[in-house]
């Protein structure tokens, strides 16, 4: 049977993550964390761009948490475009108190 | 029969709504991110202010427990979530195996934080004693927010504890099964909250240097 109106309503086909795919989402999740720490660890005399790869790299972490772990990825869109405006709404704040503080 | 209770709806108990429990639990989480948001910036201002002192402090930081203690929080994230699909489709007995799992994983993140904590305390890097009282500013400030901010989500790791605890025992009494399991799922997204706001934790506060 191919999509009618009625199959496209009924919202039944629920996407089930397989335990392989929820494997490779820790192992990448993993390296990320050693890449982190070993930055962290052998590059203290590069300070300021430890301090923003440990950032970015937490970061990418998150996103790939929120994206299969909490199944963004598969959910409807409604949720990401939720969590899209809270994390603009705390960038934004995070970004206008640094200028604040820049800016005495 | 007769309903016992005294007031009940027709078709009162079959209301389930899977879609808005979850959107229910992910406005909650909404306002866990805001919360932790807000220390994140006092973090950052204080940081700002004191950037040599919050360096020195770091040191004493033990960052082989912390990473041990990412390592756990990533795979109980796993475990939780490979409950999930055990429990869609079917495999009540390989859910609560799982998430027995998390719960083990859960206990041995608080037992490394509990020798984590103890040991600070012990050379008195706690508000209240001598030598955290003899710091200078900048570090007793790091020192004070590593405990509230850390503590904080402990605390949260013991609740998500509780809420996987609960978890369990509805499956086992078949509550929670292949057709009904948006308990599990929400127990899981409360569960990666917690290790979502670890990973902003572990670099800001180990791993600065």
């Amino acid at each position: 049977m191919s999509h009618t109106k009625d199959n496209l309503h009924k919202e039944e086909q629920v996407h089930i993550t397989s335990y392989k795919d929820h494997f490779s989402t820790l192992i990448a999740l993993l390296l990320l964390t050693v890449i982190t720490v070993v930055i962290s660890v052998f590059g203290a005399n590069l300070r300021s761009l430890s301090v923003f790869t440990a950032l970015l790299i937490a970061t990418v972490k998150v996103i790939v948490v929120a994206y299969y772990f909490m199944h963004l990825k598969y959910d409807k869109k409604i949720y990401t475009w939720l969590v899209l405006i809270v994390a603009i709404l705390f960038v934004s704040f995070a970004v206008l108190t640094s200028i604040e503080y820049l800016n005495r | 029969m007769e309903h016992t209770s005294g007031f009940s709806l027709p078709n009162s108990g079959h209301n389930r709504d899977a879609e808005a429990s979850k959107m229910g639990m992910w406005l909650f989480l909404f306002t866990e991110l805001l919360l932790f948001g807000g220390l994140f910036i006092v973090y950052m201002v204080y940081r700002s202010l004191n950037p040599e002192s919050f360096l020195l402090a770091s040191f004493e930081l033990d960052v082989t427990m912390g990473t041990f203690n990412t390592i756990v929080l990533l795979v109980s994230s796993m475990t939780i979530a490979m409950s999930i699909t055990a429990i869609q489709t079917g495999n009540a007995k390989k859910s609560i195996l799982l998430l027995y799992t998390t719960l083990g994983l859960a206990i041995v993140f608080l037992i490394v934080k509990y020798f984590e904590w103890s040991a600070k305390i012990h050379h008195g890097l706690f508000p209240g004693f001598e030598v955290y009282d003899n710091l200078p500013p900048g570090e007793s400030l790091f020192f004070f927010l590593y405990f509230f901010m850390t503590g904080l989500h402990a605390l949260h790791i013991i609740i998500g504890g509780i809420i996987i605890s609960v978890v369990i025992h509805r499956t086992n009494k078949g509550l929670v099964n292949k057709e009904k399991y948006t308990l599990t799922e929400n127990a899981g997204l409360y569960w990666h909250l917690v290790d979502l706001i670890w990973i902003y934790l572990f670099p800001l506060f180990y791993l600065i240097h």
